[in-house]
């Protein structure tokens, strides 16, 4: 049977979310190897026009465009997606290890009787099949983990774990229909979402992130700022968010949120084993700290021991420029 | 109102963790605690009781006779029983088996509330609330940032959604994974922590629950660990030197664009 790699799309604000196309970037690579098919399946209402994004990306485009879609709940979307993949068939499902995918993927896990991965950072092949890296208590462990294959195996991986790869393909757009079963004993009665211009934190790139040495909510705008000139976004330590100097979904560690940007700048910030569990695995860290014995300095790839009030105005000027050059 | 509450009892996040020769085992330093988003669960059901009558509160395990200590945390913050199951000939490592075996458990104990924390904080896989409410057939919310009893049947929640909070009506029985921000756990109070000291935890073997045993063995699990490894170690911080913050941002930006190249 064809191992074909099928990639739940996410969507944010009508616009397909940076870590499915990373996960379609991958699962080129698997499906390749397998010599399959990738499939990008794309569920919501009005999203025919949003297929053009993920063809370049995909061997075949599954489009479900219903109304009963227009907002996700799990109940609505593991109905549509258990009809696609009991019809597919698929060999692995791959999604985000966003707050979608942890809602919705366990329930399809449990309804298929199958083998689940999630918060997952990479795979490579094992024998004829995969094996998938998850790390384990906070990233002080890497464990290499197979799945039994007799039936889809689901997986979800962190943001920023793979690149994207330009697409040079143009997949076949299918549309199906399947019924969004909605569950009548749950009742969605409204959202509040932020309207917020900023980068999802999991998924940006750059982040620069305040700790207790930055000695107050007031003195965040100039990471703002700088947030702002990299196209990223700030972060917090959970000192600073139980101090309410920043929100929740700010936060940064084992409590808050699992990062791994390109770059992650770390300032006034001691580096306790709460807060780097939750950015390790970025990938250039810098620390800027005026003690030079903070534990962060024992994560980072660079370091500025110097007040950060000092360092940050200049680092923003610096930064800009950069930007300027290109 | 029955609340049933799934915890799980987790390595301290200073436990020191040794990764064994063979790579296939690990040691893992005797510094445990009940997970951190458990403890949100505990404490909202703890709430719902102070403000309602005939509220029992369970909370369950699975695990070695060494999770007891997790259970008897939960105790001393309030609840009334306290069950351990038997983790020792099941397929612990498996999400799959480990919510058939809590929800046969939950479907025998009877239940009109399960909570538990949104994720593990050992391996932060987010699975086994939203699999076990699958199992037993009721709808589940994720995240929880805020509970409202509105009768003995029905909860209005607000939960975490992508860019925003989500306001749901659920029609109990269901399943609710807590989250920061949901409540301030408590500190058990010395009263708490004697009687946790002395209470009966019935050890219950799976074995004895309606579950296909042959689903959640050991040798059932659907996913199997090849091996452990240790993170790749970075290399030594490079101190970016200068005499004032002008030459250190000088020097740091020049490091990232040659020699790191991400800017």
């Amino acid at each position: 049977m064809a191992k074909d790699i099928f990639v739940f799309v996410e969507l944010k604000e009508g616009a397909v979310r940076k870590v499915s196309l990373e996960l379609l970037s991958k699962g080129k690579e698997i499906a390749g190897h397998f010599s399959s098919s990738l499939y990008a399946v794309l569920i919501g209402h009005n999203v025919k026009g949003i297929a053009a994004t993920v063809q370049p990306y995909s061997d075949k485009v599954i489009v479900i465009d219903n109304e009963g879609l227009a907002e996700y709940r799990w109940d609505t979307y593991a109905s549509v997606l258990e009809g696609i993949l009991r019809k597919y068939n698929p060999y692995a499902v791959l999604g985000g290890s966003t707050v979608t995918g942890k809602d919705l993927f366990p329930r399809l896990a449990a309804r298929f009787g199958s083998a689940i991965v999630s918060d997952a950072v990479g795979i490579d092949f094992h024998d004829s099949g995969i094996k998938i890296k998850k790390p384990l208590f906070g990233g002080k462990v890497i464990s290499w983990i197979t799945c039994s294959e007799d039936s889809a195996i689901f997986i979800t991986f962190r943001p920023n774990s793979f690149g994207i790869e330009k697409g040079s393909l143009n997949g076949e757009v299918i549309e199906e229909q399947f019924e969004a079963a909605k569950d009548p004993k749950m009742n969605l009665a409204g959202t509040e979402k932020h309207v917020s211009e900023k980068v999802d934190l999991q998924e940006a790139d750059f982040i620069i992130c305040g700790g207790r040495g930055m000695k107050g909510p007031e003195h965040f705008q100039v990471l703002e700022e700088i947030a702002g000139i990299m196209g990223g976004r700030v972060g917090a330590s959970r000192a600073v968010v139980d101090s309410k100097w920043r929100e929740y979904e700010d936060q940064v560690g084992k409590s808050g949120k699992t990062v791994s940007p390109k770059l992650y700048i770390g300032c006034g910030i001691s580096g306790a084993l709460h807060h780097t569990m939750g950015m390790d695995t970025s990938k250039v860290i810098v620390a800027i700290n005026k003690d030079p014995n903070a534990p962060i300095f024992h994560y980072a790839d660079y370091g500025i021991v110097d007040d950060a009030f000092a360092v940050l105005p200049v680092l923003r000027e610096a930064l800009k420029k950069t930007r300027e050059e290109i | 109102m029955n609340i049933l509450i799934f915890i799980k009892q987790v390595a301290d996040t200073e436990a020191r963790i040794i990764i064994k020769g063979d790579h296939k085992s690990l040691e893992i330093e005797n510094k445990y605690n009940m997970n951190f988003f458990d403890e949100f669960a505990v404490e909202e059901a703890m709430r719902i009781k102070e403000k309602n009558k005939d509220v029992q509160i369970t909370v369950c395990t699975i695990g070695s006779q060494k999770a007891v200590e997790a259970l008897r945390t939960a105790i001393a913050m309030g609840a009334d029983r306290a069950f351990l199951l038997d983790g020792s000939k099941a397929a612990t490592n498996d999400p799959l088996a480990i919510s058939r075996i809590l929800s046969a458990f939950a479907k025998k104990e009877g239940f009109d509330m399960i909570l538990c924390g949104r994720q593990a904080i050992d391996d932060e896989s987010a699975n086994v609330g939203a699999m076990a409410a699958e199992f037993l057939g009721i709808p589940h919310v994720s995240a929880i940032l805020k509970m409202e009893v509105v009768d003995g049947n029905a909860v209005k929640v607000e939960n975490e959604i992508e860019g925003g909070r989500g306001i749901f009506e659920v029609k109990l029985p269901a399943l609710f994974t807590t989250q920061k921000g949901l409540n301030e756990p408590r500190v058990p109070l010395i009263t708490g922590v004697m009687k946790a000291m002395k209470a009966s935890i019935p050890v219950v073997d799976p074995a004895t629950l309606d579950i296909p045993q042959e689903a959640v063995a050991a040798e059932a699990s659907k996913v199997t660990i090849l091996s452990y490894e240790s993170p790749q170690e970075r290399p030594p911080v490079k101190i970016i030197e200068g005499e004032t913050p002008e030459e250190k941002v000088k020097n740091l930006v020049k490091a990232l664009k040659e020699d790191a190249k991400v800017l």
